[in-house]
């Protein structure tokens, strides 16, 4: 290329990269300085496995609290397990975690917020007003639908949970909120076949337990001790397993695949292909405003 | 520019004479509105012409001479018709002549006066128009030309082009008053020179509309006094009185009749248009009115009427019954909500039960009622009509009921939806910015608004299938009573006398003129017949609409579709309604 | 004195012009469209009976044989009373004004007088019809309100609406026969 020459007889001139001023070079000339700001992978961070793993484990905490509702369901509508045993169940477990989730930071958290126990009390007594009131409605609700309709709705109701549930990536499609209102329109199409609406009520309550209280403890337990978190991760996950094994050995395989491939292979993966990385950085991006201009535009 | 003579028809076999007329010296047109028969006395014409011009305010004047040569050319006549223009001297001075056996006058016009430019025309081309003067005389021009006005007189002229035609024709009756038997001084040959066109009938008519007038004016002011009574505006009866069609038809009617019997003249040609197409509209209405009065007491078709009414009201809600319990049932195998669907079922079925037993509690007054009702068709087949039209609002009355229920339930549940819906996916409506926003919910909000939410869905195909059977029947009920009004409404509005008047005197509505050319021969004027050009029906009835009282549906299919759709109620009367606020 | 010209309108039939000179302040142009043509009156009854055979021969309801009589012969009154035009007449008679009659095929006559003082101009207005400009001739009218607006044009030779050529010398004509009257300069563009 005849342009990219530079001019002899202009040797004492220096190239400069500006356009207000005139210069004996053709326009799309650049010389050997240009390529001197070029930065790489400016911007990747280096991880270490067995954090991405503790990171991971999140995503088996949600897999294994939709497994656990699986799972509970079935045995409820097979008869297998009487409503009164899991209001117990719940009930006790839900005081423990009640009085965890102030032990774990000392009572921090509740300063910070604000919120009364009264509040709370108050909050318990609508859920159950309303879920025991609603139930003989929910038992009607869905008698002319046929089931498959309400497993294939349900199904994908708990999916797209899975997918909105806030796992604490910074993305546009997380939507907590989305995330539970379809495990709670799940919860109560499921429920609607159970046969009586004690059980339905009971469903209910165990599916806000399950999708909405049990995140929050789970929130504070990672942060405050992760030791702990890791112990009840595993305990969760193990009675995940137990519990799908009772009902089909397959589909437990097949599920304790998925966790250990999420946990383990997953992260390595990321790893492995950090290493690929080549993201380059030079005077030719976009410009990037770092400062806060929210002042100037007052 | 070409000399313009027009000549009234009527005049072509008058005797020689004097042509009397207007001339337009705007448009170089020479307006012949009559013939002065020899012998005259000069002095007695110039005082006939300043009655007529005084009486007119048109500068009427001799244009010029008329020789119809029956005979053998006479020599001397032409010199002496020549002469008479140092008589009655005018610019210019016009020589028609017609001889005899030939269709082909001669005409010329004539300076006297030195031209201003030495050598340009002293004889100007002309042109003679024909025009037939009485129908010229009786059409009115539409869109009527800028009004004329009366004071200003000559300046008038400046009415544009063939409207000053018609302008001076109309305004020169004082011209066309005496016929040729009068025994007045001066002979004139016109329209109306055969004998004045006149009947006793309508001499007769104008003498008794005074006092007819009178007495029913005050009749019908007592009747509107009585009307706007205190007592009628309290609360439940002008609420009642607004919704009813018979009331605003009987409004409506008092008015047409103040307005038709109001001792005031009309002032212009579209007003008495107007009163006349009011009053042919009311006696219409009333015959058909009274015909349809006969019909119902012959052979005692009341009894008759009133007896199938009961059985089709029963039958109709027997049908309803049907309807319900095939809608409680499975109805096309919809997914609908069992319980849901019972208990509406149940209270439309207690609703019908209401209304039978509501109808056989009315049933021995139908007769009497019917009978009543009956009787108002003397007032005219309109108001019959709205009476039918509100008697069918009353009859269907549990149609309405259930389609209002329907409709608020439904409207609710679409509400309620939408905004449960939102919720669901973490927004909301912003009312300040008018948008829907991102919001975060407390878990207990989360919680009851999905169970809503979902409890919503499932009952909502039960609930729309009830709005669409009953917004179905309703529909059909409205539309019953839309093609009534329009019925009334085109009796209403409908300019009879006009059409009439276009379809027997079709010269009285001039839309303008056209014009004919008649056979030619070189060297000899050109002549046109002008004829009136009707005014195209269409054009009748959109210039002379009558009010009628107003009750179109105002709001497009679009608007009505979204308005179903999301479960608002229609009326049919509520426009009319706001239009009175 | 009389001649005439004939010319092809913009679907290739051909058109009559026949020009009179009654005085040399009045004339008149007379565009005579072609006849209803026997072919196209058999193709169209037939498809109509056709078709009401077949409907026929599918219900054995005889009212559709009548009823199809019935349209076809309200059809072609209807088409000849309302649609087909026959003639188009240009009447101009100096300083009095412009007429224009359109004689439909059975015989109605529909005519506008557009008095001299109400004329604005005449022009040659173009126009994308289809796949090509065609061009037409235009009266424009005052608008009394405005002394510079226009309140309405009128389009002269509406119903046959014709090639180029025509309007252009019916232009000339129209507008040689205006300038007789002084008071009115009329261009052609």
């Amino acid at each position: 290329m005849t342009c990219a020459q530079p001019v002899t007889g202009t040797t004492g001139i220096r190239w400069q990269k500006v356009l207000y001023e005139r210069q004996p070079f053709p326009d799309n000339y650049v010389d050997q300085r240009f390529l001197e700001e070029l930065r790489k992978n400016i911007h990747a961070r280096k991880y270490q496995y067995w954090a991405v793993v503790f990171e991971s484990s999140v995503v088996i905490q949600q897999l294994c609290c939709v497994c656990v509702f699986g799972v509970i369901w079935w045995y409820m509508d097979e008869g297998l397990l009487a409503p009164h045993w899991l209001f117990g169940t719940g009930l006790a477990l839900s005081l423990i975690g009640y009085v965890l989730f102030d032990l774990v930071d000392g009572g921090e958290g509740r300063r910070k917020s604000g919120r009364t126990r009264w509040a709370d009390l108050k909050s318990a007594l609508v859920f159950i007003t309303f879920t025991y009131g609603f139930s003989p409605v929910l038992k009607t609700l869905t008698e002319s639908v046929s089931t498959d309709t309400i497993y294939a709705m349900s199904v994908f109701m708990l999916l797209g949970h899975l997918i909105f549930f806030d796992y604490g990536a910074n993305a546009a499609i997380v939507s907590s909120t989305l995330s539970l209102n379809m495990a709670i329109f799940a919860s109560v199409c499921l429920a609607s076949r159970l046969p009586r609406s004690l059980h339905a009520f009971i469903m209910v309550t165990f599916a806000i337990q399950i999708f909405a209280l049990w995140p929050m403890l789970q929130k504070k337990l990672k942060a405050c001790t992760p030791r702990s978190y890791v112990g009840v991760t595993l305990l969760f996950a193990g009675s995940a397993f137990g519990g799908l094994l009772s009902i089909s050995a397959v589909g437990a395989t097949l599920f304790a695949l998925l966790l250990v491939s999420i946990s383990c292979l997953c992260p390595f993966y990321l790893i492995r292909l950090q290493l690929f990385k080549e993201n380059i950085h030079g005077p030719w991006d976009e410009a990037e405003i770092k400062e806060d201009l929210s002042r100037f535009l007052s | 520019m070409v000399l313009k003579a027009f000549f009234p028809t009527c005049c072509a076999s008058a005797d020689s004479g004097l042509l009397i007329g207007r001339w337009v010296p705007e448009q170089s047109s020479a307006v012949v509105l009559a013939v002065v028969h020899f012998p005259f006395i000069p002095i007695q014409v110039k005082e006939l012409l300043a009655q007529v011009q005084q009486a007119s305010q048109v500068g009427v004047a001799v244009l010029g001479t008329w020789c119809h040569r029956r005979q053998e050319p006479e020599e001397s006549l032409g010199h002496f018709l020549e002469g008479l223009g140092a008589i009655f001297s005018h610019e210019p001075w016009l020589q028609l002549c017609r001889e005899r056996d030939s269709k082909f006058w001669s005409c010329k016009a004539t300076y006297q006066q030195v031209p201003t430019s030495p050598g340009a025309h002293s004889e100007d081309q002309v042109m003679l128009i024909f025009y037939d003067q009485r129908k010229v005389l009786l059409s009115q021009l539409h869109p009527p030309a800028a009004l004329p006005d009366h004071q200003a007189g000559d300046a008038t002229a400046s009415a544009c082009g063939l409207a000053a035609v018609f302008d001076t024709v109309s305004r020169s009756k004082a011209l066309f008053r005496s016929d040729q038997f009068d025994e007045g001084l001066v002979r004139l040959s016109h329209w109306q020179s055969e004998g004045v066109e006149a009947s006793i009938l309508v001499e007769l008519a104008k003498q008794a509309s005074g006092p007819v007038c009178l007495l029913l004016a005050c009749l019908l002011s007592f009747i509107s006094a009585a009307s706007t009574c205190r007592v009628f505006k309290l609360w439940p009866l002008s609420f009642i009185w607004s919704k009813l069609s018979t009331c605003e038809q009987l409004r409506h009617r008092l008015e047409q009749l103040t307005l038709i019997f109001s001792t005031q003249k009309a002032e212009n040609p579209s007003q008495l248009m107007r009163k006349a197409n009011m009053l042919v509209s009311v006696l219409l209405d009333v015959a058909l009115g009274l015909a349809l009065l006969s019909w119902l007491h012959r052979k005692d078709r009341i009894g008759q009427l009133a007896d199938a009414l009961v059985p089709v009201a029963d039958r109709v809600a027997e049908e309803l019954q049907h309807l319900l319990q095939w809608l409680m049932g499975a109805p096309a195998g919809l997914k609908m909500n069992r319980a849901l669907d019972q208990v509406l079922g149940r209270f439309f079925l207690y609703h019908i039960h209401l209304w039978i037993s509501y109808i056989h509690l009315m049933s021995p007054f139908i007769e009497r009622i019917l009978w009543h009702v009956g009787l108002s068709a003397c007032l005219g087949l309109t108001v019959a009509l709205s009476i039918l039209s509100d008697i069918i609002a009353l009859l269907t009355f549990h149609i309405y009921c259930f389609y209002v229920y329907g409709a608020r339930l439904y409207c609710l549940k679409i509400c309620g939806l939408s905004s449960l819906w939102r919720l669901f996916r973490g927004k909301k409506w912003n009312v300040l910015r008018q948008r829907v926003d991102s919001c975060s919910y407390d878990l207990d909000q989360l919680f009851i608004g999905t169970l809503l939410f979902t409890v919503l869905v499932f009952l909502l195909p039960t609930t729309a299938l009830y709005y669409l059977v009953f917004t179905l029947l309703r529909l059909l009920v409205v539309t019953v009573q839309g093609l009534i009004h329009l019925l009334v409404d085109l009796i209403n509005s409908l300019p009879l006398y006009a059409l009439g008047l276009r379809l027997c005197r079709p010269y009285r509505l001039a839309a303008g003129v056209k014009f004919r050319v008649l056979e030619h021969e070189a060297g000899r004027p050109l002549r046109l017949l002008m004829q009136i050009n009707p005014l195209p029906y269409n054009r009748v009835v959109h210039t002379y609409r009558l009010p009628s009282c107003g009750c179109h549906p105002k709001h497009s299919w679009g608007s009505l579709c979204r308005k179903l759709f999301f479960g608002e109620l229609i009326y049919p009367w509520r426009q009319r309604g706001d239009k009175q606020d | 004195m009389e001649d005439e010209l004939s010319f092809s309108d913009i679907y290739g039939g051909r058109l009559a012009l026949q020009r009179r000179y009654y005085s040399p302040s009045c004339r008149e142009f007379c565009l005579s469209c072609p006849r209803l043509s026997l072919r196209s009156l058999t193709s169209v009854t037939c498809t109509v009976w056709l078709a009401a055979y077949g409907l026929f021969t599918l219900c054995e309801n005889s009212m559709i044989l009548s009823a199809a009589i019935f349209i076809t012969l309200l059809g072609l009154l209807g088409y000849l009373h309302f649609v087909k035009i026959d003639q188009e007449t240009l009447l101009i008679i100096d300083s009095l004004g412009i007429q224009l009659t359109s004689s439909y095929a059975s015989g109605k006559e529909s005519t506008t007088f557009i008095e001299m003082g109400k004329v604005k101009d005449v022009i040659i207005n173009e126009a994308i019809y289809m796949q090509k400009v065609i061009y037409y001739l235009c009266i424009l009218l005052n608008d009394p309100a405005d002394p510079h607006g226009i309140s309405q044009v009128v389009p002269v030779f509406q119903d046959c609406l014709t090639a180029v050529t025509l309007p252009w010398r019916a232009s000339l004509w129209c507008s040689s026969c205006l300038l007789l009257d002084g008071d009115h300069g009329i261009c052609t563009d």
